[in-house]
């Protein structure tokens, strides 16, 4: 009965994971397509979400890359992902309170991986698994997507550059139509299976499922319906910024970010390397800017995101560990995940109220 | 530590996530601005009387099409596989 309450509470949180996931990703997802007027707000929020929804049921390599290739699952316990996901969710709530770029996957690998550390010691974490399919992809990936759309806008420029501007913006304005919808495809099948496999690795923790086993099917289906939902949801307060905070470009270079980006996200979800998904697109919007003009980008948000790079995946094992410690201290059963909880809730509940009545909620938000 | 970090990273998978990312995203943005020269430059062509410039402009434009809705669905079709 105490294991079944965990596994719901551990479940639960995974979920809420989820959701604030796609809230916090849906500005990287439509952003180009608003800005660059190819898409009204409602419906690119509301195709996003949809897209997102589809993207999660493409693939579950990246799935079974967090559920067997970071952690030892053997040794790992349900209070263990529950350290590690209140690590993430309470770091991404940080830099999203004061603003900071961050990637929730990068997050929540942290945490896990703390949690493991701090339960079982260094023989918990799969060092290699951490490094050879998070840490270089991570790196690999946003310098793939700066490459790629700086090269394929340089080609764009040489096959429609003498062209009469009007029917190619429109015929760019319209591709970006299937350039972000493969995007918010990209962005549903990568972010959505990170949760997939923390519930997948609960279900093995607990002995519901054995090791090496897929997600199962309701598994896919609610990680999907929750980042559709926070997408969706994430997306309404955009629409009242979004004409003012977004770099200005060209129809043909939100085409090629938004292409490239997809481009380099599916590859690496189809061989199961899970990126973080803000970062790639960033590096795709950066490289379709600087092809075009060095100044074009704003360097000092590029700077930001190398210093979050560094400090995420730390920052959120360390709370991940301090989680996990905490959670111990009321024994191995369900109190100490709902206490938890609990105060999880009520922080969350304080901290809107604080940005809400300073007025600066939805510009934190999309920070 | 570099043998050691050689060994650990899966090379094979990150070639083929930057061969599969350099010609999808190149090739699929190519082909789209190869479309869109083939529709203009059709519409310029029938408007200055050139009939077979301009048909030979709208076979470039629907090979363009062709090629990029075979892109993308093919790349779907083995993310799905």
């Amino acid at each position: 009965m105490d294991n079944d309450l965990i596994l719901i509470v551990v479940v639960a949180t995974a979920l809420a994971f989820d959701f604030t996931n796609g809230f916090h990703d849906t500005a990287n997802v439509v952003a180009t397509s608003i800005s660059t007027r190819a898409m009204a707000p409602r419906i690119a929020v509301g195709y996003a979400a949809i897209l997102n929804f589809v993207g999660a049921f493409v693939s579950i390599e990246v799935a079974s890359t967090i559920a067997g290739g970071i952690v030892e699952a053997d040794l790992i316990t349900p209070l263990v992902i529950f350290g590690g996901l209140i690590g993430a969710i309470a770091w991404n709530l940080m830099t999203w309170y004061f603003g900071l770029p961050s990637s929730s996957s990068h997050a929540l690998i942290g945490g896990v991986v703390g949690a493991a550390f701090a339960a079982a010691g260094p023989d918990a974490v799969l060092g290699e698994g951490l490094i050879g399919e998070v840490a270089i992809p991570a790196l690999v990936a946003p310098t793939l997507a700066f490459i790629v759309s700086g090269l394929a806008i340089l080609m764009i420029y040489r096959i429609v550059g003498r062209l009469r501007p009007g029917p190619v913006s429109r015929g760019f304005r319209a591709g970006q139509v299937i350039s972000g919808g493969l995007l918010a495809l990209a962005h549903g099948t990568n972010d959505a299976q990170k949760t997939m496999g923390i519930i997948t690795l609960a279900l093995i923790a607990d002995g519901t499922l054995a090791a090496g086993a897929d997600p199962p099917f309701w598994v896919i289906v609610s990680a999907a319906t929750a980042i559709a939902l926070g997408t969706y949801m994430g997306g309404w307060r955009i629409i009242k910024t979004m004409g003012s905070r977004i770099l200005k470009m060209d129809t043909a270079q939100g085409f090629a970010a938004q292409g490239g980006g997809a481009a380099v996200i599916l590859a690496a979800s189809h061989v199961g390397f899970p990126l973080s998904t803000t970062h790639t697109i960033s590096g795709g919007v950066m490289g379709a800017g600087a092809a075009k003009r060095l100044s074009a980008v704003r360097w000092g948000v590029a700077g930001n995101i190398v210093v979050a790079w560094v400090l995420t995946l730390p920052a959120a094992a360390v709370i991940g560990a301090g989680t996990y410690g905490l959670t111990r201290l009321f024994g191995t059963g369900a109190v100490g995940p709902l206490i938890i909880s609990v105060a999880i809730v009520a922080g969350i509940g304080a901290a809107f109220v604080r940005r809400l009545r300073r007025g600066s909620v939805i510009s934190a938000a999309e920070a | 530590m570099s043998a050691s970090l050689a060994s650990v990273v899966d090379w094979s998978g990150l070639l083929d996530v930057a061969w599969v990312s350099l010609s999808a995203g190149i090739g699929v943005t190519a082909a789209f601005a190869l479309g869109i020269l083939g529709a203009t430059r059709a519409v310029d062509m029938r408007r200055s009387g050139n009939a077979i410039a301009a048909a030979a402009y709208t076979v470039l434009m629907l090979l363009a099409i062709v090629a990029v809705t075979g892109a993308v669905a093919f790349a779907l079709l083995i993310m799905a596989g």
